[in-house]
């Protein structure tokens, strides 16, 4: 079943970033949009999401309707020092949900205080927010997207700011939120690291170089097509049951 | 007489102005809250500036149409300053509101050119020749030096006041969301452009009438002073919101009292006293920073 679906899409703010593109986002699935830093990935995203609209081509709605969306923002685009509260920041996620002219509900309480325990972090609820750390904060707001009852959980850049264990800790976390609550993710990422053992889908995007490919992870995490995206030579091995990948400091093979 | 004693000796002169002070103390210190988490202050000195525009526009039209303001009941309601100074607010806190979505013309450019052409257009208009008998008491208006406030105006003030806080009652959480992270709140399909249009239209009616009552001057400082002050030190946001309406209505009390007894301009003896409020948590940063 596909959730939102782009067919011909030219997207772009006035002009066109990229060729035009097909892309289908199905339900169940995991699509990681991999691209260098300013390659286009954030405006393929908010025409994925309806936000910005296309030059051309169209974007379909195969269930009739917009799939609800759980989003994690970059965290360094928020402001640490409002007066909030960590149950306050993740009762927003219940907003739509509550509608206008109502006020959040034990229901919402409830499911809020839920969704941070699930994360780990139950104990926070009525911290302030300037007293976590990066890493408490990151994951109020993957709560505060799940207190959101989300279909489509979408994260842009969540482990960018982060060490290689802990963005294998974080991506985890994730999978598992993606098992428990039946949930399509869409990952946007300039990050290789992030993608082995964890997309299923992977589109890779640069408008530099006009790519745009989309398709299964295992045909995508490819030396010949990553080093092409990223301009330098790619190596892809196997290490046990997990992918690794290298970036050398060659011209693409 | 002691100072304390004439004040009180004088109170039939000062109830309607220490009213409206007080009054726009409390709103404008709700209101600042948001204005200073939205790092909008220069928003709000822009509309300040705006509504000013329409003050002097009002009356520089009544000069063009011969209408004597001193002349008892001569103003058509039409041409009532605070009609104007209310349209202009408005409109500019519309045009705010947009997402030009171009990076050679940000909102932070359009707010600052309306800020300068405004400051331009009010100069102009004191300065003109047609309104030459007026300039003065529209300096007082948009200066913050009215010692005489109409109880036309206090009742605008708190219809103002009533309309902001039914306004923030009934949609808080969604000013909140969209206050404190836009993005998000695009994503997951709240309605963004109304509510932040809901809110620049709260903050320019507020500030339009405050304007007309006790200047420009004190309404831009009570937009920012207090709510400033009061989220230095405060740690929850209902606090912040209680710190700051109180500092608002100290400040335009004490600051009146003080003005009135030292004989000092009424709008900026408030603003001074408005600034002590920031003491404490100025005092709290330097000890943090110190640590």
């Amino acid at each position: 079943m596909e959730l939102i679906r782009l067919e011909r899409a030219v997207i772009g703010y006035r002009t066109p970033l990229l060729p035009p593109i097909d892309l289908a986002l199905r339900a169940g699935t995991t699509l990681a949009v991999l691209g260098p830093n300013g390659a286009g990935k954030t405006a393929l995203l908010k025409s994925l999401l309806g936000l910005l609209p296309l030059q051309g081509g169209r974007r379909t709605l195969p269930q009739g309707r917009s799939p609800r969306v759980g989003y994690v923002p970059q965290r360094d685009r928020l402001d640490m020092s409002w007066p909030l509260t960590v149950l306050q920041v993740v009762l927003m996620g219940r907003v739509r949900l509550v509608g206008p002219m109502k006020r959040y509900g034990a229901r919402d309480r409830a499911a809020a205080r839920a969704a941070l325990q699930e994360i780990g972090v139950g104990d926070l609820a009525d911290r302030p927010l300037f007293a976590l750390s990066g890493g408490q904060h990151q994951k109020v707001l993957i709560a505060r997207a799940i207190a959101a009852e989300p279909e489509l959980l979408v994260l842009d850049e969540p482990t960018s700011a982060m060490d290689p264990a802990a963005e294998r800790i974080f991506l985890d976390l994730v999978a598992r939120l993606k098992s428990a609550h039946n949930l399509s993710v869409v990952l946007v990422t300039h990050q290789l690291t992030a993608i082995p053992g964890f997309a299923t889908d992977v589109a890779l995007v640069d408008r530099e170089r006009a790519v745009f490919e989309v398709g299964p992870a295992e045909q995508m995490i490819d030396p010949q097509k990553l080093g092409q995206l990223y301009g330098r030579e790619v190596r892809v091995a196997k290490v046990g049951d997990k992918t690794a990948i290298v970036i050398g400091n060659g011209a693409p093979q | 007489m002691s100072g304390f004693a004439d004040f009180w000796a004088g109170r039939d002169l000062w109830r309607e102005p220490m009213i409206a002070g007080v009054l726009a103390g409390a709103i404008l210190g709700y209101i600042g809250v948001f204005v200073v988490l939205k790092r909008m202050v220069f928003v709000s000195a822009a509309l300040s500036e705006i509504s000013g525009v329409g003050v002097a526009f009002a009356f520089w039209l009544g000069a063009v149409m011969g209408i004597d303001p001193h002349a008892h009941g001569a103003t058509p309601l039409l041409l009532e300053p605070t009609w104007f100074s209310l349209l202009f607010a408005c409109a500019a806190a519309a045009l705010f509101s947009l997402q030009p979505g171009h990076r050679k013309l940000a909102t932070e450019t359009i707010v600052g050119l309306g800020y300068i052409i405004s400051s331009a257009l009010v100069l102009t208009i004191l300065n003109s020749p047609r309104i030459a008998q007026e300039a003065h008491a529209i300096g007082d208006i948009l200066f913050g030096n009215a010692v005489t406030v109409p109880r036309q105006q206090i009742r605008a003030l708190f219809g103002a006041g009533v309309v902001a806080v039914i306004g923030h009652a009934l949609f808080f959480k969604e000013l909140l969301f969209v206050s404190y992270d836009r993005e998000t709140a695009v994503v997951q399909g709240v309605g963004v452009f109304r509510y932040e249009l809901l809110l620049n239209l709260i903050t320019a009616l507020v500030i339009s009438v405050a304007t007309r009552a006790v200047g420009a001057l004190p309404v831009f400082a009570f937009s920012v002073i207090p709510a400033a002050a009061a989220l230095m030190i405060a740690e929850r946001m209902r606090l912040a919101i209680f710190l700051s309406v109180l500092f608002g209505v100290v400040s335009a009390a004490v600051g009146y009292y003080v003005s009135w007894v030292e004989q000092l301009p009424t709008g900026a003896t408030m603003v001074v006293v408005a600034s002590v409020f920031l003491v404490p948590g100025l005092l709290k940063i330097l000890r943090r920073s110190s640590v």
